[in-house]
């Protein structure tokens, strides 16, 4: 334990010299060893490193039939026939008589040609699936970027599903949701930075943001963030989520996690940051504010009559999500002449059979309904439906039927359900999920009062959260007027002139005055 | 070593934390939820009444809402709709020296909590209001339990056969009783009405009467006349249309359907009340008190039976001539009954001219009760005919 601990102490200790220096990526100790002269001894150290590594071949040729060279390549990661025509048949067939790196740089045809100077560029490329080339007598390498991997198509985002708009979706690999990216934003405004985080894994990230609209602190904060990562691995964008969020300790996600690349390039026009990580098919989207975890992008591609609607009838659910069972816990079990006499009777009349307290009715129902969805979410989608089935058919009506639940609790219950998918990000959803039972705990305690406590805990705690700077309740707390058009309402496209505050102050216009349609003025007369 | 340090102050900081939650919660169950009741575990009064009994004790009636009916087992197929055969409700009754006394007594002989959250009716016994309404009203706005917004009626006859009823249309007797109130063709008294009116100036109050009405097999209650209460007792009752009377005159009229006949004509007009306002204005000249009571209406023609042609303005300027003649007739009618005959000041003259003429009534607030039989009262009605409905003359008499 000990050893382990003074061991990975060790690493973050180098590791910190480290990122002082241009290259932040956390390599172990060969990292820096400048290649030798001797193709041998540049042989020996690779070799070792790269020992019962079945799938990295050294393959070892003579340039010119003269000059001793290796060529180093990850088997299923290179693009062999591309290796063998442009890379390979140009050197063997070699009439040169000076083998020098730069002569042979001239001789492949090869577009993408990178200069490695250590051990450790040998080690990235070789990782990432690029071809190295060492040549004895060179203390430099060459690299090609010929690699070529599995990867899935594009495909419509299944978490994220618009009626009108586009139908990509971010997917697993780095260079294809970077290209994703610039596809629609097509200018050298849109910057990417790049770096690996993990120990072992060499994830590559990247960090997006539009340059002249995200404020350079910001940017600056988020790479510091990255930087401080130091972990063995990272196999998805929850990782480094939870490692550079603000407040680790509550229940509501700091970052939006988005699949479609429209919604990372809008929020890139309104100056955040977007970080992509290899391996992980979605974007994580840096400041947000609770409003943003509530909108969708359906928002804007419908009339924004009907955007503002959905809008509303979202924030409403939001509470119904929350408040639901604890309401109906508090008016039933302390409040009762709050409700109008005819609703009261038809309650008392259906309550009747039901042995338990109204909370310990709720907590029954609702525990089982998140059963439901867990047991749901994880079955292949041809057994969910057949768990919905028995779930909301056997199980609902039975439990009425057999009288452990009445059938107002089972409605309100199922009300809550439908109320909590309505979160069009599902972290967001599920963050109020879970808040719903400390609120009918309360509400069974203290009634209306328990629910208003727990309501002023859960609106203080929104208050003070910040996303990467950005209060979370921004616009509303601290209140910013202008935002306020795209958060109360959906204004139309050419009402949103401003971008949101504190990501777009000194480029605070998106659009040029007077873009609402309308015919021209003063031309009927001539 | 230093290592170590560093890491047990955060942990000892954690742990502080994590008991001081514990302890926190634990308040949560010391709380023991006082006053958590559930639903099944109360006995909820739709409606409640109060009678006198023989041996001039209190008696306190309510009438329970039954939550187990039978065919309510089975809540997935039709439950047993309102009217069906089964009763849906319970009357229980117990006395005690006053209200509160009785009202524990009931508590005694009932296994579920007395709830009084949803009693939206109560009935005064005529014995009970005729001896005293003081002590049964302050209990009612003292205790927190009853809504001050329930109305309250007084029957002729005794409370408990009211309560007694089992309403063919409604659920139960309270929504009968609450929605004939509602409909404005009777008084519409709430508690909190009732008790500002025995405070006030005038100290006199109405209280709509509730009658038992046979009719065929079915009995039903009705709201028929006025209980008329003067200084915390009830005085005397007025009828029905001596009640209209005085729903004109505390401008409290909301539907109305007036007939009247011309003088030279055979037949009868109706009109439909669309809106009214009743204004008095007092005036005080030497030792004469009068009020004016000026009453706008806008009335509809609803029915015409006799050969006037409604889209003659002569002839509807006589017939709203005729519709005020019997307005003022009406409103004398209850003027004679409440201030010449029972001397209760029902329509708050009191309040009227302690307004407009506050020293000259402090002088005489003593004497209140003399004065103001002799109070002088002009009656103007300003009926105003605005519509003559979808036909003009009546066209289907020849003549």
């Amino acid at each position: 334990m000990v050893d382990r601990r003074k061991g990975w102490h060790r690493l973050t200790r180098s590791n910190r010299q480290k990122s002082s220096n241009a290259n932040p990526a956390n390599m172990p100790s060969f990292d820096q060893t400048p290649l030798a002269k001797s193709l041998a001894e540049n042989l020996q150290m690779l070799q070792s490193l790269y020992a019962d590594c079945a799938d990295v071949v050294f393959h070892d040729f003579l340039i010119g039939e003269q000059t001793k060279a290796v060529l180093i390549y990850t088997d299923g990661l290179t693009n062999v026939e591309e290796v063998d025509q442009h890379v390979l048949a140009p050197l063997q067939q070699s009439l040169e008589l000076q083998h020098t790196i730069p002569n042979i740089r001239n001789m492949i045809s090869v577009l993408s040609i990178k200069l490695m100077r250590t051990i450790g560029d040998a080690v990235t490329e070789i990782s990432n699936g690029n071809p190295v080339l060492l040549v004895d007598q060179e203390s430099q390498g060459l690299s090609f970027g010929l690699s070529k991997w599995q990867k899935r198509s594009i495909e419509e985002p299944t978490a994220e599903s618009v009626v009108r708009g586009p139908r990509e979706g971010f997917i697993e690999t780095l260079a294809t949701n970077t290209s994703l990216l610039r596809q629609k934003i097509k200018g050298p405004h849109l910057k990417i930075k790049s770096m690996r985080i993990g120990r072992y894994s060499n994830t590559p990230v990247a960090v997006a943001y539009m340059d002249g609209i995200a404020d350079p602190a910001l940017i600056e904060e988020v790479m510091n963030r990255l930087q401080r990562i130091q972990i063995d691995g990272v196999l998805s964008d929850a990782a480094i989520e939870e490692l550079i969020e603000d407040n680790p300790f509550s229940p509501f996600p700091q970052l939006l996690s988005t699949e479609r690349p429209d919604v990372a390039c809008g929020y890139l026009l309104e100056g955040h940051v977007v970080i992509l990580v290899d391996g992980t098919p979605s974007a994580l989207i840096a400041p947000v504010t609770f409003f943003s975890l509530l909108q969708s992008p359906d928002d804007y591609t419908d009339r924004y009559f009907i955007g503002t609607a959905t809008r509303w009838l979202r924030y409403l659910f939001l509470f119904v999500s929350l408040l639901g069972p604890s309401l109906y816990v508090a008016v039933v079990s302390f409040h009762q002449e709050m409700l109008p006499t005819t609703l009261l009777l038809t309650l008392a009349r259906s309550r009747e059979q039901v042995p338990f307290p109204a909370l310990v009715e709720a907590l029954l129902m609702e525990t089982m309904f998140e059963a439901l969805r867990e047991a749901g979410a994880r079955l292949p989608k041809q057994i969910g439906s057949a768990v919905s089935i028995v779930g909301a058919l056997v199980i609902g009506q039975a439990a009425i039927s057999a009288g452990i639940a009445s059938a107002p609790m089972v409605m309100v219950v199922a009300i809550t359900g439908i109320a909590s998918f309505m979160a069009p990000r599902f972290t967001a959803g599920i963050a109020v999920r879970l808040l719903r039972f400390p609120m009918m705990f309360l509400a069974s305690f203290l009634g209306l009062l328990g629910v208003i406590l727990g309501v002023t805990v859960i609106l203080t705690h929104l208050l003070t959260l910040r996303s990467f700077g950005v209060p979370y309740m921004e616009p509303l707390a601290p209140l910013q007027v202008r935002g306020l058009k795209d958060v109360l309402i959906r204004a139309p496209r050419w009402a949103l002139r401003t971008r949101p505050h504190l990501t777009g102050e000194w480029n605070k216009y998106r659009e040029a005055p007077g873009q609402r349609p309308s015919p021209e003025k003063g031309d009927e007369g001539e | 070593m230093n290592n170590s340090e560093g890491m047990f102050v955060p942990m000892r900081k954690w742990r502080a934390a994590l008991l001081l939650l514990f302890l926190c919660s634990q308040t949560f169950f010391l709380t023991g939820c006082w006053n958590r009741i559930e639903i099944n575990d109360l006995a909820i009064i739709t409606a409640a009444g109060f009678d006198l009994t023989q041996d001039e004790k209190v008696e306190i009636t309510v009438n329970l809402f039954l939550t187990h009916t039978q065919g309510n087992v089975d809540m997935m197929g039709g439950s047993s709709g309102p009217g069906g055969s089964t009763p849906q409700s319970l009357v229980q009754s117990a006395s005690g020296i006053n209200l509160a006394d009785a009202l524990s007594k009931l508590q005694q002989i009932l296994s579920r909590n007395i709830f009084w959250g949803q009693n939206e009716v109560f009935i005064f016994g005529e014995t009970l209001a005729r001896r005293e309404l003081i002590e049964p009203m302050d209990f009612l706005t003292r205790h927190p339990a009853p809504r001050e917004r329930a109305n309250v009626f007084v029957s002729k006859g005794s409370a408990k056969e009211v309560l007694k009823l089992q309403p063919p249309v409604e659920r139960n007797l309270a929504e009968v009783l609450r929605e004939l109130a509602k409909t404005q063709t009777g008084l519409n008294i709430t508690v909190k009405e009732l008790a500002q009116m025995m405070a006030g100036k005038a100290s006199a109050a109405v209280i709509p009467l509730v009658e038992i009405k046979k009719q065929e097999k079915i009995k039903i209650p009705i709201i028929k006349g006025t209980a008329i209460v003067k200084n915390g007792r009830m005085i005397g009752r007025m009828d029905d249309v001596a009640t209209r009377g005085v729903l004109w005159l505390r401008n409290e009229i909301k539907k109305a359907t007036v007939t009247v006949t011309p003088e030279d004509k055979e037949g009868y007009v109706s009109f439909e009340l669309l809106k009214s306002h009743t204004e008095l204005t007092p005036h005080i000249e030497g030792n004469e008190w009068s009020i004016t009571a000026k009453i706008d209406t806008l009335d509809d023609i609803v029915e015409n039976t006799t050969s006037i042609n409604l889209l003659d303005t002569e002839q509807t300027k006589r017939l709203e001539e005729k519709l005020a003649d019997d307005l003022v007739n009406r409103v004398n009618l209850a003027l004679t009954r409440a201030q010449k005959e029972m001397k209760a000041d029902i329509f708050n003259f009191a309040d009227v001219f302690y307004r407009k003429y506050p020293k000259e009534w402090n002088q005489v607030k003593d004497r209140w009760d003399e004065i103001y039989p002799q109070v002088k009262v002009k009656v103007e009605a300003h009926p105003n005919i605005t519509r003559p409905g979808l036909t003009g003359k009546n066209f289907l008499k020849r003549n």
